[in-house]
C-alpha cells in the first residue's frame, strides 16, 4: 500500500480534484510537468469549464453561454473557449495600451475592443479600478470605461432596434437600455435588472405561498403591497424630475427605489410576468397606469365565465401611488376635466405598447436634463454641476436622441410616408452630432452602422458618409506635431496647465495652443478677438472646461490659479493627460505626439 | 435498547494491518462509508473491517474526525465545478496537514475511500497549494515526477501555452 502513495498514483478522480484548486497558470505549469499529467489536465473538460465559470462573469451573447454552462459538459470545448477568452484579454489590454500611447488609429484601435463586445467587460472593469498611483491613471481610466461604454451603447441600440423590428423585448430589457447606455460598472447589465426582478417575484411567493391560488384581482393587490412595502412607493414631488427616477436598473437598486410612474410600472409589469399574472401599461395622459386582465372566461374575482367573446375582463391600479384600484370612472373623469374629446378616451385608457414606453421614457429623461440645465442657468458662470447628476447627464441625453432616431418615427404612423419620416428623423441628426463629435468621437462606427442607413438614398445619408470617411481618415494618420521655437517663442502656457478664466473666471486646462489665432475669419469677427488688448496676434490655447466644453482662449485671458484640479477637472482629464503631478502643479500630458515639447 | 446519555457509544474498526481502534460512533460516523455500514447491518457490537485502511493512517484521520465532528454535514449541491478555488484552509486543519507527502496521500485516499468529503478537500487543497506558484521543474522536484518528455515534445508544449504567458 505505501507503495502505492505518490503524487502520479493518485487516482484521476483525486488529481482532478487537486487541479480544480488550482489557477490557470499553476495549471499549465503543472501539465508541463510529465505525459501522463499533461493528458489528464487537457482531457479534464471540468477543470476547463470550472476556470471559464470562475474566471469570466461577462460573455458576450453569442457565446449563450448560460445554455453551455446548463448543457452537457461534453457538448463544448471548455478549453478552447476558455484560451479565447485569455486571448481577448491579452489582445484588450495591448489595444488599450495602444490607444494610450498615441492618438493615431485611437478610434479604430477602441472599435477594434469594441468588436469583442461583453467578452471584454471584466477586463477593462480592472482597468478602471487601476491603482490611483499607476502613471497613466487618469487616462487609463478614462479611456477604459469609454470603451466600455461604447461596447454597452452598441447593446443598447441592437435592444431598440429589434423593438423596432417587432421581436419581442421585454420590457425591462428595453428600458434597461438607458441604463446599460449610461452607466458602467460590475452591476450594470441585463442580467442583474433580471435577477432583481426574479428576486421580487421570488419574495412575493415567499411571503404569499397561495399567490397562485388567488384570484386575479387579490393577486393584483397582494404585488402592489408586497412592492410598496418594499420601498417602492415611486417618489416624493420635490425630487420627482431626479434623473435617476427613469432608470429601471438604478430604481432597482437604490435603498430608496425612488421611481416614475412608468417605471413603477413598468417594475409591476416585469415581476407580475414572473409570476403569471397579466399586467401591462397603460398609455394615460400624464401618468402611466397598469392594467390587469382576468385569464380568459374568468372574472377578476376567478369566477368560471363562459363566454364567446375574446376580450378580456380588466382593472386599473396605480403602484406608484397605492396598492388599491383604481376606478374607471375616476380615470374617465380626469380626462373630461383636462378636455380630452370623448373619441380620444379609449386611446388612453388601453394598454399601449413597450416601444411607447421607451419613447416616454425618453422624454422623460429629456425633461430631467433640460430641469437640470436650467437651474445651472440660473447661476452665474460657468460650472461643473454635472458632476452631482446620475446618471451621467451627457450619456443620458445621447441615449434618449439614439432612443428617438430609432424607435421615434414608424412608416405605418406616418401619413406623409417615406419622406415625412426623413424628416422627423433629420431633426434628432444635429443633436448627435454635436453630441458625438464632443465625447464620444469613437462612436463614428455606431453612426455608420445604425444612423447612415437611416438616410440612405437621402440627401444627409451621402453627407454622412462623407463626413464618417473623412474621421477615419484624420484617425489613421500622425497628429501634426507642434514644436516649441525658443527664438519665437510667445507662447507662455503649456499643456497641461490649470488656468481661471479671466473674464469668465471658470476652470480649465490647456490641451493644446496656436501661436496666433488659429480660428476662421468668421469666428474672429463673431468673438471680437481684434478688440483684445493683444489682438490676433497673440498665443491662443485650446481648452478643456470643467463643465465638459472644448473652448479657444487668448493667452491675455488666462490666469495661473494655484492649487490642485476639481474632482470634475480630474474626471474629465484623462481624455488627454496621464496623471495630476503636485510637483509641478500640472497634468502630465499623454499628447506628446502632438506636442512634444510640453 | 436503553441507551444511557452519559454513555456515548462505541463502535470498533478493525485496519488492513488488523490493528482493532475503538472510537465513538459519533466521530467515526463523519465517514459516509462507516456511517451506512452501520445504518445497513446494524450496530451488533462486531468490528468494522476497514481493509484498505492502515492503523496510522486510520488514527490520524480518526483525529480530523474527532475535530470535526461536530461540523455541520456537506451539503449535497456543491458540485465540483462551482466550489469556491480559493484555497484557505482553517489553522487546525493546516497544521494536522504537516505530515510527509507519503502521510498526505495516504490521509487523501482514506478520505476518498472513507468518504469524507471535507477532509478529502482540505488534503486536495493541501496539494494545491504545493504546486501554486511553482515552475513544472520546481513541481516535478517537489512529487519526484518523472520527466518523460523528448526534446520535441517540449518545445511543442511550449508553443501549445503560449497563449498563458504573462498574464
Amino acid at each position: 500500500m505505501t507503495t502505492q502513495a505518490s503524487f502520479v498514483a493518485l487516482p484521476t478522480e483525486i488529481l482532478e480534484a487537486i487541479f480544480l484548486h488550482l489557477d490557470p497558470s499553476s495549471l499549465i505549469a503543472v501539465s508541463q510537468t510529465s505525459n501522463f499529467v499533461k493528458r489528464i489536465t487537457l482531457d479534464t473538460p471540468l477543470i476547463w469549464r470550472h476556470f471559464c465559470r470562475n474566471y469570466f462573469k461577462s460573455w458576450a451573447p453569442h457565446h449563450n453561454i448560460a445554455a453551455k454552462f446548463a448543457g452537457p459538459l461534453s457538448s463544448v470545448d471548455w478549453r478552447a473557449l476558455f484560451i479565447h477568452r485569455v486571448q481577448i484579454a491579452k489582445r484588450t489590454i495591448q489595444l488599450l495600451n495602444s490607444v494610450l500611447h498615441t492618438q493615431q488609429g485611437r478610434i479604430r484601435r477602441i472599435n477594434e475592443i469594441a468588436d469583442f463586445g461583453y467578452d471584454a467587460k471584466e477586463v477593462l472593469l480592472r482597468q478602471c479600478a487601476c491603482p490611483d498611483d499607476a502613471e497613466d491613471v487618469l487616462a487609463r481610466r478614462y479611456y477604459a470605461n469609454a470603451v466600455l461604454e461604447r461596447i454597452q451603447r452598441e447593446m443598447a441600440i441592437n435592444v431598440w432596434k429589434d423593438l423596432y423590428n417587432g421581436k419581442h423585448v421585454p420590457i425591462e430589457r428595453a428600458l434597461g437600455a438607458y441604463d446599460m447606455f449610461t452607466r458602467t460598472g460590475a452591476d450594470v447589465d441585463f442580467e442583474t435588472i433580471s435577477e432583481d426582478l426574479e428576486q421580487l417575484a421570488r419574495g412575493v411567493r415567499e411571503v404569499c405561498p397561495e399567490f397562485g391560488h388567488l384570484s386575479t384581482r387579490e393577486q393584483a393587490s397582494a404585488l402592489a403591497s408586497y412592492l410598496r412595502e418594499r420601498g417602492f412607493r415611486g417618489v416624493v414631488d420635490t425630487s420627482y424630475s431626479a434623473l435617476r427616477n427613469s432608470f429601471i436598473g438604478v430604481v432597482l437598486r437604490s435603498p430608496t427605489h425612488d421611481s416614475l410612474p412608468l417605471i413603477s410600472v413598468a417594475i409591476y409589469c416585469a415581476v407580475a410576468k414572473r409570476l403569471g399574472l397579466d399586467a401591462r401599461p397603460c398609455g394615460f395622459l400624464f401618468h402611466v397606469y397598469c392594467l390587469i386582465y382576468a385569464p380568459k372566461k374568468h372574472t377578476l374575482d376567478g369566477v368560471y365565465k363562459p363566454t364567446s367573446s375574446d376580450s378580456l375582463d380588466y382593472m386599473y391600479l396605480d403602484p406608484f401611488r397605492s396598492s388599491n384600484e383604481v376606478g374607471q370612472a375616476d380615470l374617465l373623469r380626469i380626462l373630461r376635466e383636462i378636455g380630452v374629446p370623448t373619441s380620444e378616451h379609449e386611446g388612453f385608457l388601453s394598454d399601449t405598447n413597450t416601444r411607447e414606453m421607451v419613447l416616454r421614457t425618453a422624454r422623460n429623461i429629456m425633461n430631467s436634463v433640460q430641469t437640470i440645465r436650467q437651474t445651472d442657468a440660473g447661476v452665474y458662470g460657468i460650472h461643473s454641476t454635472w458632476l452631482n447628476a446620475y446618471p451621467d447627464m451627457d450619456n443620458s441625453f445621447y441615449s434618449t436622441i439614439w432612443a428617438m432616431l430609432v424607435l421615434g418615427p414608424r412608416e405605418e404612423e406616418e401619413n406623409g410616408g417615406l419622406h415625412n419620416i426623413s424628416t422627423r428623423r433629420r431633426q434628432y441628426l444635429p443633436y448627435l452630432l454635436e453630441h458625438f463629435q464632443t465625447h464620444y468621437p469613437w462612436d463614428v462606427t455606431l453612426l455608420e452602422q445604425h444612423v447612415i442607413p437611416l438616410f440612405y438614398n437621402q440627401p444627409e445619408g451621402q453627407r454622412l458618409l462623407t463626413f464618417v470617411q473623412s474621421m477615419h481618415s484624420m484617425d489613421s494618420v500622425r497628429k501634426p506635431v507642434n514644436r516649441r521655437n525658443p527664438n519665437r517663442d510667445r507662447v507662455n502656457f503649456k499643456v497641461g496647465e490649470l488656468f481661471r478664466h479671466k473674464r469668465y473666471l471658470y476652470e480649465g486646462v490647456i490641451t493644446g495652443w496656436d501661436t496666433s489665432c488659429d480660428a476662421g475669419e468668421e469666428w474672429i469677427e463673431h468673438m471680437g478677438v481684434d478688440r483684445l488688448i493683444n489682438g490676433r496676434e497673440q498665443s491662443f490655447y485650446h481648452v478643456l472646461v470643467c463643465d465638459k466644453s472644448v473652448r479657444y482662449v487668448a493667452e491675455e485671458n488666462i490666469i495661473r490659479p494655484g492649487g490642485g484640479p476639481s474632482a470634475a477637472m480630474l474626471k474629465l482629464a484623462g481624455r488627454h493627460f496621464k496623471r495630476w503631478d503636485a510637483g509641478s502643479n500640472r497634468f502630465v500630458s499623454n499628447v506628446r505626439d502632438e506636442y512634444p515639447d510640453d | 435498547m436503553a441507551a444511557t446519555a452519559s454513555e456515548p457509544k462505541k463502535v470498533t474498526l478493525t485496519t488492513s494491518d488488523n490493528a482493532d481502534i475503538s472510537v465513538e460512533r459519533e466521530v467515526a460516523e463523519r465517514s459516509i462509508l462507516i456511517k451506512n455500514l452501520l445504518e445497513d447491518i446494524g450496530d451488533n457490537g462486531d468490528a468494522i473491517p476497514i481493509p484498505n485502511v492502515n492503523e496510522a493512517v486510520m488514527k490520524k484521520v480518526l483525529e480530523w474526525c474527532e475535530q470535526h465532528r461536530k461540523d455541520p454535514p456537506a451539503s449535497q449541491d456543491d458540485d465540483a465545478d462551482s466550489r469556491k478555488k480559493s484555497t484557505d484552509i482553517d489553522e487546525w486543519d493546516q497544521k494536522f496537514m504537516q505530515v510527509d507527502q507519503e502521510m498526505l496521500f495516504e490521509i487523501i485516499l482514506a478520505a476518498n475511500y472513507l468518504d469524507i468529503k471535507a477532509l478529502l478537500d482540505v488534503g486536495c487543497k493541501t496539494v494545491a497549494n504545493m504546486i501554486k506558484g511553482k515552475s513544472p521543474d520546481e513541481i516535478r522536484k517537489t512529487f519526484n515526477i518523472q520527466n518523460d518528455f523528448t526534446p520535441e515534445e517540449e518545445d511543442q508544449i511550449r508553443r501549445e501555452n503560449e497563449w498563458a504567458e504573462d498574464r
